[in-house]
C-alpha cells in the first residue's frame, strides 16, 4: 500500500511538473518557485496590484550618448539609472503627502546630488551647499519660482505644493555656476520611482485598471510610455527598453 | 483575498521589449567612443562635476574638431535678435570712408578660413567651469583690407567692436555721483593688433552659418585672444584716436596679478587679452595587457599662437616625462592632443599632470607658482590642473 502511495504520488509529482514546464513555456515569465517574492501578497493586497521591472539603455554606436557613463554602470545589461518610472494617474484632487523629512539634495563638487528626484506634492526638499564656495538654487518653473543663493556650510528648504507630473518637472539650477542642474519631478499620488544604479523600479498598492506607464530619463532627453492592466493581487513584469530612437529634443516644460 | 495563483506572474512585454529585453541580456551594448580604443576602459577622475550639454566633454574626446553640441556660450547681455536680412555692419570714427556692410556684400569680399581654438579667459576658474573652450574651423572675410580701405586717419590709435547686445551700466553706484547710462557690448584692441591679418569677420563656423548662441550673423574672430575679444553679434567697428575704457576692458576682465619687486609684492590690473599656455588631460583609461592594467592619458595644449614645443606628463609627483605630441592635425592657432604611457599603477588614488612648455621656454606653471598663486582674479587660468584618479585592484 505504502509502495503503491509512493509510486502514485511520484507520478502525481511528475504529471504536475510536466504541467507546470508546459505552461512555463506557454508564458515565459511565470514565476518559477525562484522568482517568488516572500512579501509578494503584502505587496499586491486584495484589491491592488504591483508594477515592477527594469529600465534598460540599449547603446547604438553611430549615436553614442556620451553622458551614458554618468547612467549606465553595468555596460553588459545597460540597466539605466536616474529614470523617472511613473503610472499616469489623471486626478486634479492632489493627494497630498503626510509631512516627513524633506529631501536633501547637496551641492557638493558643482553637481547637484542627487541629480533627480521624484516628490509629492506637498514635500519638502532641503537644499544643502558642502562646497567651500557660493551656491545658488533658483527655478524658473511657471508656477512656483525661486531664486537663493547659499552660502557654503549653508542650506535652504522649499515645500513643493505644484504637481506638474512627468511633464513638468522643476528644473533647478544655480546662477553662479550655470553648468549645474537638477531635476524635482513633482506627483499627486504615490505611483512613482526614480531608478538606481541596477535600473529597478517597484511601484506597489495600484488600484486596478488600465494604465499609461511613463519614463523619463531628464539628462538623456529620453522618454518612453506603454498602455498596461493592472489587475488584483497580481504583479504585472514589465522591463522598459530605450535606446536614441527613444531620444526627443524636445525639452521638458517648465 | 489573493489567489492561490498569486506567485504566478502575468509579464506583459512591449512589442519591442520583449524581444529586445532578451537581446539586450544577451548583446553587449557598445558604449565604447570613436575615439577610443575597444579594449581602453575610462578611469573616471574623482570628484569633478559631470559635464553637461553645450560643454566640452573631455573625457569622451574625440574631435579636433568640436563638434557644434560641444560648444559653450556666455553672454552678458543676452542673446540679440538680430535679423539677418535687414543686417548692417557699420564702420565709423577715425576714417575717411564710413560705410556699411550687408551679410551678403561681406560675403562677396575675399574669403579666408582660420582654425582656432577659442577659450573662455574663466576656463578652469573652478572644477565646476572647466569645459569652456573648443577648437573650430571659422569662415570670413579679413578685417585687416576693409578698415585699410576705408582709409584710416593720421589719429587712429585704437578699433572698437560692439554688438547688437546692450545693457544698462551703472558707474559709481551708490554715491552722490551715481551714473546709468545704456551702453552695447564693447571690447576694443590697439590699431596694430586690428590690423593683424589673421582677424576675420566671421559668418561661418565648420562649413555651417553661426548659431544664434555663438554670435550669428556675424562675428569678430581674433586668434590667440581669449573669447571675449571675439565679439559676438558685431554690429558696429569704430575706429577712435582715444582710448575705449567699456566695462568689459576696464572693470570686469581685468586680470590683477602681483609681482615680487625687491621683497614686496605690487599689483598690477591688465585687460584679459591673449590667451596663455595651458594644457590639460582629457582622460585616462586603462587596458589590460598581460594581466596587467595599463593606464595611458590623453590631452590637449594651446596657447596663443607661439607654438607648443613639448607637453609633460608628471605622477604622484616624480618625474615629468614628455607625452608624444599628435604629429596631425595641426595649426598654429589651434590645440594639440597629446598622449602618453602611465604604466601600471598601483590600486589606489594617484594624480596626474600635465604640464605645456612652449618653443620661448615658458612653462605652464603650477597653481602654486607665483604667476598664479599671485594673482587675484579668476581670469586667465591657465595653471597645471591635477587630475585625482582611483586605479581599481
Amino acid at each position: 500500500m505504502k509502495y503503491v502511495l509512493e509510486k502514485h504520488s511520484q507520478g502525481l509529482v511528475s504529471i504536475l511538473t510536466l504541467a507546470y514546464a508546459i505552461l512555463a513555456l506557454s508564458r515565459p515569465c511565470l514565476a518559477t518557485s525562484s522568482e517568488q517574492k516572500p512579501n509578494a501578497s503584502q505587496r499586491c493586497g486584495n484589491q491592488t496590484g504591483v508594477v515592477e521591472g527594469t529600465v534598460v539603455y540599449r547603446a547604438d554606436k553611430q549615436r553614442p550618448w556620451r553622458y551614458a557613463r554618468y547612467y549606465v554602470n553595468k555596460r553588459d545589461r545597460g540597466q539605466l539609472a536616474e529614470s523617472v518610472v511613473v503610472i499616469r494617474v489623471d486626478s486634479r484632487e492632489p493627494q497630498l503627502a503626510e509631512k516627513r523629512a524633506p529631501v536633501i539634495v547637496d551641492q557638493r563638487n558643482f553637481q547637484f546630488t542627487p541629480e533627480t528626484i521624484a516628490i509629492r506634492v506637498g514635500d519638502r526638499v532641503k537644499f544643502l551647499n558642502n562646497d567651500k564656495g557660493i551656491h545658488n538654487v533658483h527655478s524658473r518653473h511657471l508656477r512656483h519660482t525661486f531664486n537663493i543663493s547659499i552660502p557654503s556650510g549653508g542650506e535652504h528648504t522649499e515645500r513643493f505644493m505644484y504637481a506638474g507630473g512627468i511633464r513638468r518637472p522643476y528644473r533647478i539650477g544655480c546662477v553662479y555656476h550655470s553648468a549645474m542642474r537638477s531635476w524635482i519631478f513633482v506627483f499627486n499620488h504615490p505611483h512613482y520611482q526614480v531608478t538606481k544604479a541596477n535600473g529597478h523600479f517597484s511601484l506597489d498598492k495600484i488600484p486596478p485598471g488600465e494604465y499609461m506607464l511613463e519614463m523619463v530619463h531628464p539628462a538623456g532627453k529620453l522618454s518612453w510610455s506603454q498602455k498596461i492592466k493592472v489587475r488584483p493581487g497580481r504583479i504585472t513584469s514589465i522591463d522598459i527598453v530605450v535606446s536614441p530612437d527613444n531620444r526627443t529634443e524636445k525639452r521638458l516644460r517648465e | 483575498m489573493v489567489e492561490s495563483s498569486k506567485t504566478r506572474r502575468e509579464a506583459i512585454k512591449t512589442a519591442t521589449g520583449g524581444v529586445a529585453a532578451a537581446l539586450a541580456c544577451l548583446s553587449i551594448p557598445d558604449f565604447v567612443f570613436p575615439g577610443q580604443n575597444q579594449d581602453e576602459e575610462l578611469v573616471p577622475f574623482l570628484d569633478m562635476p559631470r559635464t553637461p550639454p553645450n560643454r566640452l566633454d573631455w573625457e569622451t574626446l574625440d574631435s579636433w574638431i568640436t563638434p557644434q553640441d560641444q560648444v559653450f556660450s556666455v553672454q552678458h547681455y543676452g542673446t540679440p535678435d538680430v535679423d539677418h536680412a535687414a543686417f548692417q555692419l557699420e564702420l565709423a570714427g577715425r576714417i575717411d570712408h564710413p560705410r556699411t556692410f550687408s551679410l551678403d556684400q561681406l560675403k562677396s569680399l575675399p574669403v579666408k578660413e582660420q582654425l582656432m581654438t577659442l577659450e573662455c579667459s574663466g576656463n578652469g576658474a573652478s572644477k565646476g567651469f572647466m569645459n569652456a573652450v573648443y577648437n573650430g574651423n571659422w569662415r570670413g572675410t579679413p578685417l585687416a583690407p576693409i578698415l585699410k580701405e576705408c582709409g584710416l586717419q593720421a589719429d587712429a590709435r585704437e578699433v572698437v567692436f560692439f554688438g547688437f547686445d546692450n545693457n544698462v551700466e551703472t558707474l559709481r553706484e551708490g554715491t552722490d555721483r551715481e551714473l546709468s547710462v545704456p551702453v552695447p557690448f564693447g571690447r576694443s584692441m590697439s590699431l596694430d593688433d586690428a590690423m593683424n591679418l589673421n582677424l576675420l569677420l566671421a559668418y561661418e563656423r565648420n562649413g555651417k552659418p553661426l548659431e544664434k548662441r555663438n554670435g550669428a550673423p556675424l562675428r569678430l574672430i581674433v586668434p590667440g585672444w581669449y573669447g571675449i575679444a571675439n565679439i559676438k553679434w558685431l554690429k558696429r567697428i569704430e575706429v577712435r584716436d582715444s582710448r575705449y575704457m567699456g566695462r568689459f576692458m576696464g572693470r570686469d576682465y581685468v586680470t590683477v596679478r602681483g609681482h615680487r619687486n625687491e621683497g614686496e609684492v605690487e599689483f598690477v590690473e591688465t585687460s584679459v587679452s591673449r590667451m596663455n599656455l595651458k594644457s590639460i588631460v582629457a582622460r585616462i583609461t586603462t587596458r589590460s595587457r598581460n594581466k596587467d592594467a595599463v593606464l595611458k592619458s590623453y590631452g590637449a595644449a594651446w596657447d596663443d599662437g607661439t607654438g607648443i614645443s613639448k607637453v609633460q606628463i608628471q605622477v604622484d609627483g616624480g618625474e615629468w616625462q614628455d607625452a608624444k605630441l599628435d604629429e596631425a592635425p595641426r595649426a598654429p592657432f589651434s590645440w594639440v592632443f597629446f598622449s602618453r604611457e602611465l604604466g601600471a599603477l598601483k590600486p589606489g588614488k594617484h594624480r596626474v599632470v600635465s604640464r605645456a612648455i612652449d618653443v620661448n621656454g615658458r612653462i605652464q606653471p603650477s597653481a602654486q607658482e607665483d604667476e598664479i598663486a599671485l594673482k587675484k582674479t579668476y581670469w586667465e587660468a591657465y595653471q597645471q590642473w591635477p587630475r585625482e584618479i582611483d586605479v581599481a585592484g
